[in-house]
C-alpha cells in the first residue's frame, strides 16, 4: 500500500488514502469525516433542518445555517430559509443534532508531537528567566502535526495553544484546526498570556505573587519610560523590554491573563491581582474554585477546569471534586472544561462534558463549557465558540448525543470547509486489519 | 496546573506483590502455609450465610449472556443463582434493582494506587525501586498504603479488584500484589485477594533505557534483552542447584531417615514466624551428620524461578510490536508464559501472535503519543485483538482512568464498531472483568456473574457504557461496600479536610459513611 508522505502532495495523497481506506473497510464502516483543509476559499454551504445547539445555551429547531468565506452568514429558524440564495443547494440535516465546533482549552496542539521527545517540543523557552511574555506559541506551530486531524475528525475545531514553563510562559495562540495550512492555522496569535500562581516562582507562593506584581508594575509603567530606558536612563527593570511590551495588551484588556491556580487562597490572590491592575483574567485549574464561587461570579472571572479531577493530588487541591463545574455554574461562573485526555486526546472533550453532566452540570451548560465558554476564557468569543452570524464557521453534525461514547461526528466544518480525508491512526488501523499480508518474514 | 496523565504512564513503578506463591513442593516435607484468610465478615461468619436477592436488573454476566431483566441470588460471599424470576428464599433480603444494571465487579490489571498514594508527596513515592535494572526481589505488597484516598475513588467507580504493580523503570520491577478494595483494612495483607498468585512486573523499551542509560545500563534495547536473558539464565541455574540439592537431600534422608529439609523463601512468601530450623544468620540451621546444605536463597532469583515454575505470572510493560515478539521468543526459549503485555499500543499489529501464544494484552482505549513507543496507538486496538481471538483487557495505569474503566471499554468498543469490527457488549464487558480476572489468575473466583463465583458486583444507574451512568452500589465478596450518597467510606488521610469535618463530635467509622459532601 502506498506509504504516504505527509509533507508532499498532501491533499491528493490524503484523498487517495481515504478512498483506499473505504475500499479496505467492511461495508458497515461509516465513512469518516476528515481533516484536511483545502486552503482554498470556502464557498457557500447551506445546512437546513437540523436541531442547532448554538453554544450559548439556546436551541434552534429546524435550523437554517449558511456559511460562506469561512464565516457564518445566516443562522436562524425555518423563517430564514427565505434568505438562502439557492435552496436547492441546501443539505438536509433533519433529525440531526448540530453544535458549534468544539474548542479545546489549554493545549499544546501543534507545538508538541511526542511528550517525551524534546526534539518534538516547542512549548517552552529554555530560559533561566521566569518572565517569557514575548514567547509566542504561534511562531512554533506545525500545521502538519499528526495530532491535528486526529482531534478534528472528532469535532474539535479550535484550540488554545499555550506555552508552558516559568512564571509567565508566553502568548497563547488560538488556532482553527486546518491541517496543513501553516500560514492560516493561527486565528489569533496573541489572544492571551499564560502565567502561574502557587509555587511557580522561587519555590514559594509569596515569592510568586511578589514577582508577578513587580513585573506587572514595571510593565504598566513601561510605555511612559520606554524612551528613558532606551537612553539607559531607567533603573533596571524586572524583565526584558520585549516581555514588558508583550504584556501591554492585558492592561487595555485586549488580551486575557490566564493564571493557573488550584488552592482557594491562590484563586483569591488572583482576584486581588486582577482588581489591582484592572486585568481581565481567567483561572486555569481551579480545583478548589467552588469554595470561592460567589467571588468568581461577582468578578466575572471564568474558570477552566478538569472535569474528572477528584483526587487530592496535593495539598493545593484537597477540595477537588467532581461537581466543581456544577457548583460554579450554579453560582453564575463561566465554566470551561479541559479535555481529560490532554493534547493527544482533545477528542475526549465531549466525554469530559458528559462526566460533568453526570455530576450535576446542566447539559446545555456543558456544551457551552466546551464551545463558547473557552472562547470567552481566552477573549475570542466575538469570533469563536458559537454558531452566530459573523463568527468563524466551525460546526459539527453528530450521529447522536455528542457527549455519548457511542456518538461521533458525521460532518465537521472548519472555517466553512467540510473535512475530508483521514488520519494517521486510521491508516495504521487499516494497514493492520488483515494480518495475513504480514507473512513474508522467516517463520 | 499540570497535566499529569501521560507522563506517568509506565513511568510509575511499583514493587511486587505478596506472594502467596506456592513454593516448590518437591521434596520439601513442610506443609505449605495456609493461604491468607479471607477478611470479609460474609466469608468468615460461622452461622447461616446471609442471603440477598438482587431483583429485576439488567444483568450483564460477562459470561456470554445479557438478561434484559433477571435476578442474582447471593449467599454469603458467593453468587448462587443467576436468572429471570428466581424464587426468593424465605430468609433472603430482597433488593429491588428495577431500572438498574448489574455487572461483575470491575477489575484493573494495572494500577499503582497505594504505592504512589495521593497526595503526590515525595514521601509517598513508593512505586519503583529504581536502584538497579533487576529488582525482582521487591514486592508491591510491602509498600501498599491502604490509606490512599485514591482507593475510595476507584471503589466508587465500580472497581472491586486491582493489581498493584511496581513501576517500569526496571527490567524486572518486582512482585505485584492483587488486592480487593474492601474498606476499613489496616494492612496490605488484609487487602490481598485470597489465593491470587503473585505477578512479576517486567518492562521493555524506553523506560529502563532512560532510567539506567547513564547509570551503568541498559542503555539500549540490546541491553534490555541481554538483561532479561541473563536473569532467566541465572534463575534456571538457581533452579537447577535447588533441584540438585533436593535430590541429594532426599538421598541423604533415605539413608539417614531423619530431619526435614528447610523450605526456601518461607518467611519471605508468607510472613510466617520463623521456626527453629532457621539459624542466626538466616541460613538453615545445621543438621547433624553430613546432611547436604541448601544453596543460598536469592529472593530476586526466587521470583524469576517462580516464573519458570509457572507459579508467578509475568506482567510485561511493552509497547512496540517487535519488542513484544522478542519477549514471546524469549519466553519460549526459557519455557515460561507471559500472562499479559501491558500498554501494548502496538498489540493490534501482532494480534495473531498474541492469540497463538495465549498472552493477553492490557491496553488503553485511546492513549497514545506521549512517548515514541506509543506513537502508533489506535482506538481499535482492543477490538482488533478480540477479532483475532486474542485476549484483550482495558487497563488504567491511572488513578483517574480507573474510576471509569466502563467508559474506557465503551470508547474502545464503539471505535471498533465504527470501523466495522464487531464487538458485542458482553465482549467489551469482559475486557474489564473476566479477562483481567484471567490475567491475574483469579478467574475461577471472580470476573463473571455465575453461580459459584464470588459476589463481586456493581449496580449501575443505567447502561455501563453510557457516559452518564454512575456506579450506585458495589459488593465485594457479598459485602456491600459502597452505596452512592449513603455509604461512601473514606480513608484516614482526608479526615478533617472536608468542610464540616471539624464540627463532628465523633469521627465516622472507617467502613461506614464518611460523611457528607458539603
Amino acid at each position: 500500500m502506498s506509504t504516504l508522505s505527509p509533507r508532499r502532495g498532501l491533499c491528493s495523497c490524503l484523498v487517495l488514502a481515504f478512498v483506499w481506506a473505504l475500499g479496505a473497510a467492511p461495508a458497515a464502516a461509516a465513512p469518516a469525516p476528515t481533516a484536511v483543509s483545502t486552503p482554498a476559499r470556502a464557498g457557500p454551504v447551506y445546512l437546513v433542518g437540523g436541531e442547532l445547539h448554538v453554544g450559548d445555551g439556546t436551541v434552534i429547531k429546524d435550523a437554517v445555517i449558511a456559511m460562506d468565506g469561512g464565516l457564518f452568514t445566516i443562522v436562524g429558524g425555518p423563517e430564514a430559509r427565505a434568505k438562502l440564495l439557492d435552496e436547492s443547494m441546501a443539505v438536509d440535516l433533519k433529525g440531526k443534532l448540530i453544535t458549534p465546533g468544539l474548542f479545546a482549552a489549554e493545549t499544546q496542539l501543534g507545538i508538541v508531537e511526542i511528550d517525551l521527545e524534546g526534539s518534538t517540543r516547542d512549548d517552552s523557552k529554555a530560559s533561566e528567566h521566569p518572565v517569557r511574555a514575548a514567547y509566542e506559541a504561534a511562531a512554533a506551530l506545525n500545521a502538519e502535526s499528526a495530532l491535528i486531524p486526529i482531534q478534528a475528525i472528532d469535532g474539535v475545531t479550535s484550540a488554545a495553544v499555550v506555552p508552558t514553563g516559568g512564571l509567565i510562559s508566553g502568548q497563547v495562540a488560538i488556532i482553527d484546526l486546518v491541517y496543513g495550512d501553516h500560514r492560516g492555522l493561527a486565528a489569533q496569535p496573541r489572544a492571551a498570556i499564560s502565567a502561574h500562581l502557587g509555587q511557580a516562582h522561587a519555590g514559594s507562593r509569596a515569592a510568586t505573587l511578589a514577582k508577578l506584581r513587580e513585573v506587572l508594575g514595571d510593565a504598566r509603567g513601561y510605555p511612559a519610560r520606554r524612551a528613558a530606558y532606551d537612553r539607559a536612563q531607567s533603573r533596571e527593570l524586572s524583565a526584558h523590554p520585549l516581555d514588558l511590551e508583550a504584556l501591554q495588551p492585558i492592561f487595555k484588556q485586549q488580551a486575557v491573563l490566564t493564571l493557573s491556580a488550584d488552592r482557594a487562597s491562590d484563586i483569591l490572590a488572583a482576584l486581588d491581582l486582577a482588581r489591582d491592575f484592572n486585568l481581565k483574567i481567567t483561572i486555569v485549574g481551579g480545583a478548589e474554585a467552588w469554595k470561592v464561587a460567589d467571588l468568581l461570579a461577582r468578578a466575572k472571572v471564568p474558570v477552566i477546569l478538569e472535569p474528572t479531577l477528584n483526587i487530592p493530588g496535593g495539598f493545593d487541591s484537597m477540595g477537588a471534586r467532581l461537581d466543581n463545574a456544577a457548583l460554579l455554574h450554579r453560582a453564575g461562573v463561566t465554566v470551561a472544561l479541559l479535555a481529560p485526555g490532554g493534547t493527544h486526546n482533545l477528542r475526549s472533550l465531549p466525554q469530559g462534558a458528559g462526566i460533568a453532566v453526570a455530576h450535576g452540570l446542566p447539559w446545555e451548560a456543558a456544551l457551552t463549557a466546551i464551545t463558547l465558554a473557552p472562547a470567552r476564557a481566552y477573549g475570542v468569543e466575538r469570533t469563536h465558540g458559537s454558531v452566530a452570524v459573523g463568527k468563524v464557521a466551525n460546526l459539527v453534525v453528530w450521529s447522536g448525543d455528542p457527549f455519548e461514547l457511542s456518538s461521533a461526528p458525521t460532518e465537521v466544518y472548519v472555517r466553512g470547509v467540510k473535512l475530508r480525508g483521514t488520519t494517521r491512526q486510521n491508516l495504521l488501523r487499516d494497514r493492520y486489519r488483515d494480518l495475513k499480508q504480514f507473512s513474508r518474514g522467516n517463520k | 496546573m499540570k497535566r499529569r496523565l501521560p507522563l506517568l504512564l509506565g513511568l510509575v513503578l511499583v514493587p511486587g506483590q505478596l506472594a502467596c506463591g506456592k513454593r516448590p513442593q518437591t521434596a520439601a516435607p513442610n506443609p505449605p502455609a495456609p493461604a491468607a484468610a479471607p477478611v470479609t465478615p460474609a466469608a468468615t461468619a460461622s452461622g447461616p450465610r446471609p442471603k440477598t436477592l438482587l431483583r429485576g436488573a439488567v444483568v450483564m454476566t460477562a459470561a456470554g449472556k445479557i438478561y434484559e431483566r433477571a435476578d442474582v441470588l447471593l449467599e454469603g460471599d458467593q453468587i448462587v443463582a443467576v436468572g429471570p424470576e428466581l424464587a426468593a428464599p424465605g430468609d433472603a433480603k430482597i433488593v429491588d434493582l428495577s431500572g438498574k444494571t448489574l455487572t461483575p465487579g470491575i477489575i484493573d490489571t494495572h494500577s499503582h494506587i497505594g504505592v504512589y498514594a495521593a497526595p503526590g508527596l515525595a514521601a509517598h513515592a513508593d512505586g519503583n525501586e529504581a536502584i538497579a535494572p533487576n529488582t525482582a526481589g521487591v514486592r508491591a505488597v510491602d509498600a501498599y498504603f491502604p490509606q490512599d484516598p485514591q482507593i475510595d475513588r476507584a471503589r466508587a467507580g465500580g472497581i472491586t479488584t486491582m493489581q498493584i504493580l511496581p513501576g517500569s523503570a526496571n527490567l524486572f520491577g518486582g512482585r505485584s500484589v492483587t488486592v480487593r478494595l474492601t474498606p476499613g483494612v489496616r494492612s496490605a495483607a488484609e487487602a490481598r485477594f485470597p489465593g491470587a498468585p503473585a505477578g512479576l512486573k517486567m518492562a521493555c523499551g524506553e523506560n529502563p533505557k532512560r532510567v539506567y542509560g547513564e547509570k551503568g545500563g541498559p542503555q539500549t534495547r540490546m541491553g534490555n534483552v541481554a538483561g532479561y536473558r541473563d536473569a532467566f539464565q541465572k534463575a534456571s541455574e538457581y533452579q537447577r542447584s535447588w533441584t540438585r540439592y533436593r535430590k541429594d537431600h532426599a538421598e541423604w534422608l533415605a539413608k539417614k531417615d531423619k530431619p526435614e529439609p528447610p523450605v526456601i523463601g518461607d518467611d519471605y512468601d508468607d510472613d510466617e514466624p520463623k521456626d527453629g530450623k532457621v539459624g542466626k544468620d538466616g541460613k538453615p540451621a545445621k543438621k547433624k551428620g553430613d546432611e547436604p546444605q541448601p544453596p543460598a536463597v536469592d529472593f530476586a532469583l526466587e521470583t524469576i524461578a517462580g516464573v519458570l515454575r509457572g507459579e508467578i505470572l509475568v506482567h510485561n510493560h511493552c509497547y512496540r510490536a517487535d519488542e513484544m515478539a522478542i519477549m514471546l521468543d524469549l519466553a519460549a526459549t526459557y519455557g515460561f508464559k507471559i500472562r499479559s503485555f501491558h500498554h501494548a499500543t502496538d498489540a493490534y499489529k501482532i494480534a495473531d501472535k498474541l492469540a497463538a501464544a495465549g498472552t493477553a494484552a492490557s491496553v488503553w482505549a485511546d492513549w497514545w503519543g506521549f512517548k515514541a513507543e506509543s506513537f502508533d496507538g489506535i482506538r481499535e486496538n482492543a477490538a482488533l485483538l478480540t477479532q483475532a481471538g486474542a485476549r484483550a483487557i482495558i487497563h488504567s495505569d491511572s488513578a483517574v482512568g480507573i474510576q471509569r474503566l466502563n467508559q474506557e471499554a465503551a470508547k474502545a468498543m464503539h471505535a471498533g464498531r465504527r470501523a466495522g469490527i464487531p464487538v458485542s457488549d458482553d465482549q467489551a464487558l469482559r475486557w474489564i472483568t473476566a479477562n483481567p480476572a484471567w490475567a491475574l489468575g483469579i478467574d475461577a473466583k471472580t470476573g463473571t456473574l455465575e453461580p459459584g463465583k464470588l459476589a463481586d458486583l456493581v449496580v449501575w444507574s443505567g447502561n455501563p457504557f453510557s457516559v452518564y451512568t454512575i456506579a450506585e452500589q458495589v459488593y465485594i465478596a457479598g459485602e456491600q461496600v459502597y452505596v452512592r450518597g449513603s455509604l461512601e467510606p473514606r480513608t484516614d488521610f482526608e479526615l478533617g479536610y472536608l468542610p464540616g469535618d471539624l464540627e463532628r463530635s465523633t469521627p465516622p467509622l472507617a467502613t461506614t459513611n464518611a460523611g457528607s459532601t458539603p
